[in-house]
């Protein structure tokens, strides 16, 4: 197999729009309503904690993949099932932004369009674009990206003559809990989803520059996504806020003149794509190491075409698929964001200390 | 050999997909051309005797709008209307959108709408229940323009044919955006009506729109509600006032009567804010505070205007008529409406939440039995291009 490599700003700028991905469009701090910025604060220093682990796992056991890192670290028994269920994971989180984006879709821009037409182009697109390789999905986020934040920056320049600059107070208004909870939120989406990245930091080329990459990433993530929330706030005020479906497409249709809306749906379209394009492509290669394909790319179409058939079967309506990702997710996620992860770090460093000592040993 | 027919064959194919994707971009699923939808430029909202919902629609003929006035159109027949109205009764107003396409021929298209009418029936009752729709419906305009009709009814408005425009519903947008200038009307556009309907911290006005004769509307004056339903209205003054407080007055004329005459002074810059002082954990004064940037715009009378200080004096005298406006409109709405349509309550739910969750359900009746302190701080700044009037030399 050819090694594929990518740049560090192909990574960085394939972290940028996974993380943004269908968080420009679902709000998961709107249970916290006023004090989202605080939850975003909160839940953003815990993401990049959290991404740091990911990215200490990744170098404590360089060119290797999550699978290969489970199976050396937990035996081949224990590994396999772990993997196994990663993959499922993986898979489910591509299905659920899938559905974000049909959800949207059909319900702002084509309402009597079926959701699974909507879904199966999208689909079509993505599948093409993992089939042509990581490097590709790189150079393809490179050249995309960078539109998410001009948007974020036009839509928010037009409406700065209908902003209530304090709108966000009271401070607190109910009590801390609502806030903690919002922050778990933004913890496990978008941050912990990006345990699917340790399929993908094995083809970094310059490894030494894993950790700055994934930091700047995620700290552009939270400044943005404070922006966007006082952006929203300050214009759609609390409560409207707390009752709008998607809040960025309810704020892009309040510019006075002016019908940026789509603008919107590209945002979704480039975040979306990318997020499940790397879903997509973590669970296959990871299901063709477990199984011992050399080509991930025999398992694409199957994986592509599961996730299409789960994102319509996984939810009856929209409102359960905001219920269940404010409140199932979260907890949900834990175990595959936070607690195995955490626990192949401690045995990484565990194993690294002590064939440090081997090497000394031997040395000495 | 074979593989050159192997490669024709991919080529075929290729081009084959090629020409079918052109069929999935041709739009939406439900492409409509504009020639099979009724373009929807104003919508009234009623209610019936018997509690329905009448809905009333104008409906723009695009033929009509381009040909010139009085002329014909490509038939050969007489000008038609460039406009025609329709009303239909439903139980909700989904019902009634649908329902109409019963007398009409092609679906509407309701993005295009510049105004929504209520009646006062329909003011009087619940508001929210009516406005669901305008809010959940992925077609609405939210920038579309709200008014409240006045000894009239929707459909009679939105039936009126007027000489200053071809279709109504824009003549009498233009006459709300006019406000611009005389800050006798507020302009509610739909997403602030959404916006403070259930918040509970500022209670809703709506523009007020009456009949000035057969072929005229009037806009003027503003319709206060309380909690969703109809109380009163405000006369052109206290509305003014009212802009005044909450900062919504962009331009204006406000005479002010001196020793000789009067002079109209233009109001080109004005701030408002409202607030609240608290003493020991209560409400103690509303405090209303307005900045005034001003030109001198008529002399009516023997006067001069000679220095500075003739202009203080006018100065003062502006603050107090500004101030009477001010607590006219206060007076009306906290005696006689006890609606805090000037959004008091956002202040303190801002500033005092703990206080705020205590007082939500009756802010309205505290609001009521506040004093206030007005603070008015004008500036004349120019006099216009002559300094005296023409009989003012001596």
């Amino acid at each position: 197999m050819v090694k594929t490599q990518i740049s560090k700003i192909q990574l960085f700028m394939l972290l940028l729009g996974f993380l943004f991905g269908s968080t420009v469009i679902m709000t998961p701090t709107v249970g916290a309503k006023n004090d989202g910025w605080l939850a975003i604060l909160v839940g953003g220093a815990a993401g990049i904690l959290l991404m740091g682990v990911y990215s200490a796992i990744a170098l404590l056991n360089p060119s290797k993949t999550l699978v290969d890192i489970l199976m050396e670290r937990l035996g081949k028994v224990a590994g396999n099932i772990l993997a196994v269920l990663y993959i499922w994971y993986f898979i489910h989180l591509a299905s659920l932004v899938f559905r974000d984006f049909g959800e949207f879709i059909c319900t702002v821009t084509f309402p009597e369009t079926p959701m699974i037409v909507v879904i199966g182009l999208f689909a079509v697109v993505l599948l093409y674009a993992v089939n042509s390789g990581i490097e590709v999905l790189g150079r393809l986020s490179e050249l995309l990206v960078p539109i998410i934040p001009i948007v974020i920056f036009i839509i928010g320049l037009s409406l700065i003559s209908v902003h209530d600059f304090t709108a966000f107070l009271p401070i607190l208004e109910n009590g801390i809990t609502p806030v903690l909870k919002a922050a778990l939120s933004f913890l496990t989406f978008p941050f912990g989803e990006t345990v699917a990245f340790l399929m993908v930091f094995p083809h970094l080329n310059k490894k030494e520059k894993l950790k700055k990459v994934v930091f700047l990433s995620a700290g552009i993530i939270i400044l943005a996504g404070t922006v966007i929330f006082f952006r929203d706030i300050s214009v759609l005020g609390s409560d409207l806020m707390a009752r709008a479906t998607f809040i960025p497409h309810l704020t892009s249709l309040l510019i006075p003149g002016l019908n940026v809306e789509p603008l919107v749906d590209i945002n979704l379209l480039i975040g979306g794509g990318i997020k499940i394009s790397v879903c997509i492509y973590a669970a296959s290669k990871a299901l063709c190491q477990i199984v011992g394909i050399d080509d991930y790319r025999t398992m694409t179409g199957a994986i592509t075409t599961f996730c299409v058939v789960l994102s319509i079967w996984v939810h009856e309506s929209t409102l359960d698929l905001f219920s269940w990702s404010e409140k199932v997710w979260p907890y949900y996620s834990i175990p595959f964001q936070i607690v195995i992860p955490l626990l192949l770090l401690l045995l990484s460093l565990r194993r690294s200390k002590s064939s440090n000592k081997k090497e000394k040993s031997l040395k000495g | 050999m074979i593989l050159r027919n192997i490669k024709k064959r991919t080529i075929i194919v290729l081009v084959a997909i090629v020409l079918i994707f052109p069929l999935m971009l041709t739009g939406c699923w439900n492409n409509r051309d504009l020639t099979e939808m009724n373009i929807v430029v104003g919508i009234g909202l009623d209610r019936t005797e018997d509690g329905k919902v009448l809905l009333t629609v104008q409906i723009v003929e695009p033929a009509s709008v381009q040909s010139v006035p009085s002329g014909k159109d490509n038939k050969g027949n007489a000008q038609s209307k460039a406009v025609f109205v329709v009303s239909h009764e439903g139980e909700t107003v989904f019902e009634a959108v649908r329902g109409i396409l019963s007398t009409i021929d092609k679906k509407m298209f309701l993005s295009s709408s510049r105004v929504l009418i209520f009646g006062e029936r329909l003011l009087q009752g619940d508001l929210e229940e009516v406005l669901d729709f305008f809010h959940r419906d992925h077609e609405m305009d939210y920038g579309m323009d709200i008014l409240a009709a006045k000894d009239t009814t929707p459909r009679e408005i939105l039936a009126m044919e007027t000489d200053m425009d071809s279709i109504p519903a824009v003549y009498i947008r233009e006459t709300i955006e006019n406000t611009v200038a005389r800050g006798t009307v507020k302009k509610t556009t739909l997403v602030e009506l959404i916006k403070d309907l259930e918040s509970g911290t500022r209670q809703l006005t709506i523009g007020k729109i009456t009949k000035a004769s057969e072929k005229e509307v009037r806009t003027e004056g503003v319709a206060v509600l309380k909690d969703g339903k109809l109380v009163g209205w405000l006369d052109p003054y206290e509305t003014r006032g009212y802009l005044f407080a909450i900062g919504k007055v962009q331009s204006a004329i406000v005479n002010v009567p001196t020793d000789n005459g009067k002079i109209s002074i233009e109001i080109i810059r004005t701030n408002g804010k409202v607030g609240v002082v608290f003493e020991n954990g209560e409400p103690s004064t509303l405090t209303i505070k307005v900045e005034i940037e001003a030109n001198v715009g008529e002399y009516a009378g023997k006067g001069k205007l000679k220095s500075q200080d003739d202009l203080h004096v006018l100065e003062e005298t502006l603050k107090e008529e500004i101030k009477k406006e001010i607590m006219m409109a206060l007076e009306k709405t906290q005696k006689e409406y006890s609606s805090d349509i000037f959004g008091f309550g956002i202040y303190v739910r801002k500033y005092h939440a703990k206080y705020w969750k205590k007082v939500k359900k009756n802010w309205n009746d505290i609001f009521s039995k506040l004093p206030v302190d007005i603070q008015v701080d004008a500036k004349i700044m120019r006099t216009g291009i002559i300094k005296s009037t023409m009989s003012g030399d001596e």
